[in-house]
């Protein structure tokens, strides 16, 4: 009975709870949030700090491509000024076919060029470009009217053409290509710019995504350990718990089982002592008064010998029973002589030949240590006697050491002892424990079975009775 | 003619009232005094020093196993008769260590109270039939089971002779003096009977005695 419930409160301290399994998901998927928001924050970092690269790229390879093209039309107009200059200046005639040739080709070059030259989608770009082609033109226009007269009237014209024409178209057309030169500039400055926002956009997307994560983080942990330390605190107090309900039950049983032993001794005493000995004085009583009749009335004879066996027979079985409940030999005898007793009545009753052997039993046993030794031998030869079928049970009680240990072995059929374990086990493991003894089964199917108990002596002996 | 003079001891009145009318019944024996607990009949047998003590073995305090003893080594004149509820051989060869001739089984002491009395102040051995019965069927029970062999067979018919009167309580000197042998040869059977029975002692051997039905 005390088995059954000691269970009871073992399954239902160990069954899981509910919410702590939602708890248990609950973790996972934050957990998992949080992983996967780190991973696309870096994944965005990564891809965004490629883009950002690739543009700067392009931005500096477009600035170079201009720069480069810029200066090569910047020569182009200078080398043709110059070639007008010497054009205008020399008067001889028969180089006039060659210079002039060379004029064309040098204007075709910088059309091409203006041409060539890379154009944005920017209108500004566009409109300074188309600027400075038509200063190019208007330019291109005077000289050839200059190109037009002839040498000597050109030499008269040329300081005039030179200084109020020239110069100030030439200035023009230098200050268009310085325009777009700073326009240039801007732009870099622009693609700069964009890319110290990009930047910026970046920085604030990540340090918002960083902030985020680390305050889940910081909640989880928080959350975790304030979960921990309550899982902790209840796994503490049910050890608590469960450990002084072990106790209280280890302690119930050994007071069941003193009760028990009390209540059988006084049960057992009471038959003796009352019952049996009246029933002897009635025996005592009818066969005085057999004798006392010699023969006289033959029919009153037989009735008492009637009489006389009944009583017989119910004093056999009150001295049985009192023997069952209390064997009055450890009393009388000592605890040797009682399980030698124990022995020859399974031999009579059963067919187990039952064979004791002891050894250095001490005579001053204290009377828990004896019942305890005689209640397991008992129980032991009574499993023997019911399951297992066995011939011969050999008991063996002796000293070793600081203790004393008690064997009880047959030669039966024997069990699996960790699957089955009757009560009568648990009664036995329950008494030995409460002794501070250790009990063990050793049985195999096939192999018989060997109960032992090895129970350390008390400290002080010759307390018992 | 003296009589016998008897103590008798048990706890319980009942029984005590019933074995003295038993005892004062016969003419040869008288109760010379009743104690009711083991103590109680050391100190009256040391006092009145009596021929037999009628002793019941489960009593309170001092059972009467110990208190037999210490009567029997303080006044090895007086016999005890014991009386008990069991026919075990546990109890019958303590009571025989213990230094008791008859040993009688409650049911039946009314009986054969007065002839165990008689026995034992004589010096011999007594002991109720059905305690020779229950430890016979035990032995050979045991025999069958183990298919161990009778000793008693292996003893030559003198010695079967000698183990009887050892067992019913006589001396050495008595038996040679039967027998017409000396003292040495009676010694050296009884030797080799010990040897042969495997037994340590006189009890074990009036045991086997009353076991083999040899001694009631």
């Amino acid at each position: 009975m005390t088995a059954s419930s000691g269970s009871a409160i073992d399954s239902a301290s160990l069954e899981p709870s509910g919410p702590s399994n939602k708890l248990h998901w609950l973790l996972i998927a934050v957990c998992s949030a949080l992983l996967a928001l780190l991973l696309g924050s870096g994944v965005l970092a990564v891809r965004f700090l490629g883009e950002m690269h690739t543009q700067q790229l392009a931005v500096s390879r477009a600035l170079a491509a201009r720069t480069q093209m810029l200066a090569s039309l910047w020569q182009s107009i200078q080398s043709y000024n110059q070639a007008v200059q010497q054009f205008v200046q020399q008067a001889e005639a028969d180089r006039d076919q060659a210079a002039r040739q060379r004029l064309d080709q040098l204007t075709l070059e910088i059309g091409a060029e203006l041409q060539r030259y890379p154009r944005g989608l920017d209108p500004a770009e566009t409109a300074l470009l188309d600027g400075m082609h038509e200063v190019f033109l208007q330019q291109r226009t005077i000289y050839v009217s200059v190109l037009e007269t002839r040498p000597d009237e050109r030499g008269r014209r040329a300081k005039a053409l030179m200084s109020e024409r020239m110069v100030p178209l030439q200035q023009q057309l230098l200050d268009w290509s310085g325009k777009l030169q700073s326009w240039n500039e801007e732009q870099v400055r622009h693609a700069d710019q964009s890319l110290l926002s990009g930047f910026g956009l970046l920085q604030a997307r990540l340090s918002r995504t960083l902030a985020i994560s680390f305050g889940c983080g910081l909640l989880l942990m928080l959350g975790s350990m304030a979960y921990i330390v309550r899982l902790e605190r209840q796994t503490r107090s049910r050890y608590v718990q469960l450990a002084r309900s072990q106790h209280e039950l280890q302690r119930l049983s050994a007071r069941l089982l003193d009760a028990q032993e009390t209540e059988r001794r006084s049960i057992s005493r009471e038959l003796h002592d009352e019952i049996g000995q009246a029933l002897g004085a009635l025996l005592v009583d009818i066969g005085r008064l057999t004798s006392a009749l010699s023969g006289e009335r033959p029919e009153v004879e037989a009735q008492l010998t009637n009489m006389r066996s009944v009583t017989e027979r119910t004093f056999q079985s009150v001295r049985n029973i009192a023997l069952l409940l209390r064997p009055s030999m450890l009393d009388d005898l000592g605890l040797v002589a009682a399980l030698e007793w124990q022995g020859r009545e399974v031999s009579r009753r059963s067919d187990i030949e039952v064979a004791v052997e002891s050894e250095n039993v001490p005579e001053d046993l204290p009377d828990e240590y004896r019942i305890c030794i005689y209640r397991l031998v008992q129980e032991a030869l009574h499993n023997a006697v019911r399951h297992s079928g066995a011939k011969n049970a050999k008991v063996t009680v002796g000293q070793s050491g600081e203790g004393i240990v008690v064997r009880v072995s047959d030669d039966g059929r024997g069990f699996d002892p960790e699957r089955a374990r009757g009560l009568g086990l648990l009664g036995m493991e329950e008494r030995v424990k409460r002794l501070n003894g250790t009990f063990t089964v050793e049985s195999q199917p096939g192999q018989g079975t060997t109960v032992k108990a090895e129970l350390p002596l008390p400290a002080q002996r010759g307390n018992g009775i | 003619m003296k009589k016998i003079r008897v103590l008798l001891a048990d706890d319980h009145t009942l029984i005590r009232a019933g074995l003295r009318m038993v005892v004062e019944a016969q003419p040869d024996l008288a109760v010379v005094a009743e104690a009711d607990d083991g103590r109680d009949a050391v100190a009256k047998a040391q006092a009145l020093k009596p021929d037999v003590v009628v002793m019941d073995i489960g009593m309170p305090g001092l059972n009467g196993i110990e208190a037999a003893r210490q009567i029997r080594e303080a006044l090895p004149d007086t016999q005890a008769v014991m009386l008990s509820m069991h026919s075990d051989e546990g109890y019958v060869l303590r009571a025989l260590k213990a230094g008791a001739k008859a040993y009688l089984l409650k049911d039946s002491a009314e009986a054969d109270l007065a002839r165990a009395i008689r026995a034992a102040a004589a010096g011999k051995s007594f002991f109720s039939p059905a305690v020779g019965k229950v430890l016979l069927e035990d032995y050979m029970r045991k025999l069958e089971r183990t298919g161990a062999e009778d000793s008693y067979e292996i003893l030559t018919p003198r010695e079967r002779e000698i183990l009887q009167l050892v067992a019913e309580g006589s001396s050495s000197k008595d038996i040679a003096n039967l027998l017409n042998l000396s003292v040495y040869t009676v010694e050296t059977h009884r030797a080799r009977i010990m040897q042969k029975l495997n037994l340590r002692g006189i009890p074990e051997l009036i045991l086997y005695a009353v076991r083999k039905g040899i001694v009631s």
